[in-house]
């Protein structure tokens, strides 16, 4: 029987220089105290040898574009590029010294698709897309130079409204959690992104973040209560720059109720940084 | 509906390189075809990348293409 072996959530740009550029020499600090503890993360992830690695992250409007937005998808097939993008700026720069190509867990990804068809979830799936840094900058750090699981990325919308509701993607992670426990494959489980940026998506509000917005957010994580976190409506999200919360309530509907363990959390004005891990185990 | 144009062309200035040079070389040019209301043109053309965001252009495509990205 399968299960769950290990689950956190983190902050996904992990690029020192892209925050020294924005923030100044604090935003790099920070960053990087993040980084180490992500690093020490992956080594305990590593250690549970899972068959599989599910990243639920978001789309920045690098691969999906207008043509069509899924609400949620899964990437199938048997492999999967990182995005390459010819004059791309400081976070996806960043991707150009990593793999080209990262293997996928394609009977798990394939499972994902069945089940949730058969249980009331029409995921999309996505032969092509490219992973960008939300995939992979979490996925580099947590490995280092050691192999990557097979991944099974996981997209959610988090950005192009209408968004699926934070109570649809506990509900999705719900749908993982019973795939894995029901399959035979030790799988590890990471959301990434956040926390507080952008809010509003507003231009005139960048490098503003909502704290005290993240601060009850942890707080919930670590009670293992994510009833309130359900009821979040998009125009909550939306005003804190919690869009890519999204991403982590699918995580959390895998877990619940496991209590969060913060990891780390730095409040850097322009973002506020975290890194959690659930008790799973 | 231009704000699905607003941002295809967003899109566009951050995925096509050589659109993007034809659009830096001569903006109310490029712009000529594309279903945009006067103020949505006028902004891509004074590069207002604040005005652009409020009338519905994505913020992540305006912080990300190349050379014009606002932060």
């Amino acid at each position: 029987m399968g299960r769950i072996v290990y689950a956190a959530a983190m902050s996904h740009v992990l690029y020192p220089d892209y925050y020294e550029k924005n923030v100044g020499p604090h935003g790099r600090r920070m960053v990087e105290e993040l980084i180490e503890v992500v690093r020490a993360m992956g080594r305990t992830l590593l250690a549970a040898r899972p068959d599989a690695l599910v990243v639920v992250a978001d789309d920045h409007l690098n691969v999906f574009s207008f043509d069509a937005v899924p609400a949620l998808c899964v990437r199938i097939g048997r492999s999967v590029p990182r995005m390459v993008q010819a004059d791309a700026i400081e976070f996806d720069q960043a991707l150009d010294g990593l793999p080209d190509r990262y293997p996928l867990h394609e009977d798990l990804a394939n499972r994902l698709l069945e089940e949730g068809i058969e249980s009331g979830f029409d995921l999309a799936a996505s032969w092509s897309a490219p992973l960008d840094h939300a995939f992979l900058s979490p996925v580099a750090t947590l490995c280092g130079d050691r192999p990557v699981p097979p991944l099974v990325p996981f997209w959610v919308n988090c950005f192009l409204a209408p968004q699926p509701t934070a109570r649809r993607c506990f509900a999705a992670g719900q749908l993982i959690a019973r795939v894995v426990a029901e399959g035979p494959w030790q799988v590890a489980l990471v959301a990434t992104g956040g926390l507080s940026h952008f809010p509003e998506l507003s231009l005139a509000r960048l490098g503003t973040s909502d704290p005290a917005f993240d601060r009850r957010l942890l707080r919930a994580l670590e009670a293992g209560d994510p009833g309130p976190l359900q009821a979040l409506t998009a125009k909550e999200l939306h005003e804190t720059g919690s869009h890519e919360l999204l991403n982590w309530m699918v995580l959390i509907g895998a877990v619940a109720p496991a209590r969060a363990r913060v990891r780390f959390f730095g409040e850097m004005g322009r973002i506020d940084l975290a890194a959690v891990e659930w008790a799973v185990a | 509906m231009s704000r699905y144009d607003l941002n295809v062309t967003l899109y566009r200035l951050k995925k096509d390189a050589a659109f993007r040079a034809r659009f830096q070389a001569d903006p109310a040019a490029v712009l000529a075809d594309l279903d945009l209301t006067a103020e949505e043109r006028e902004a891509f053309v004074r590069w207002d990348a604040r005005r652009l965001n409020e009338l519905g252009g994505s913020l992540h495509l305006l912080v990300s293409i190349p050379r014009l990205g606002a932060h």
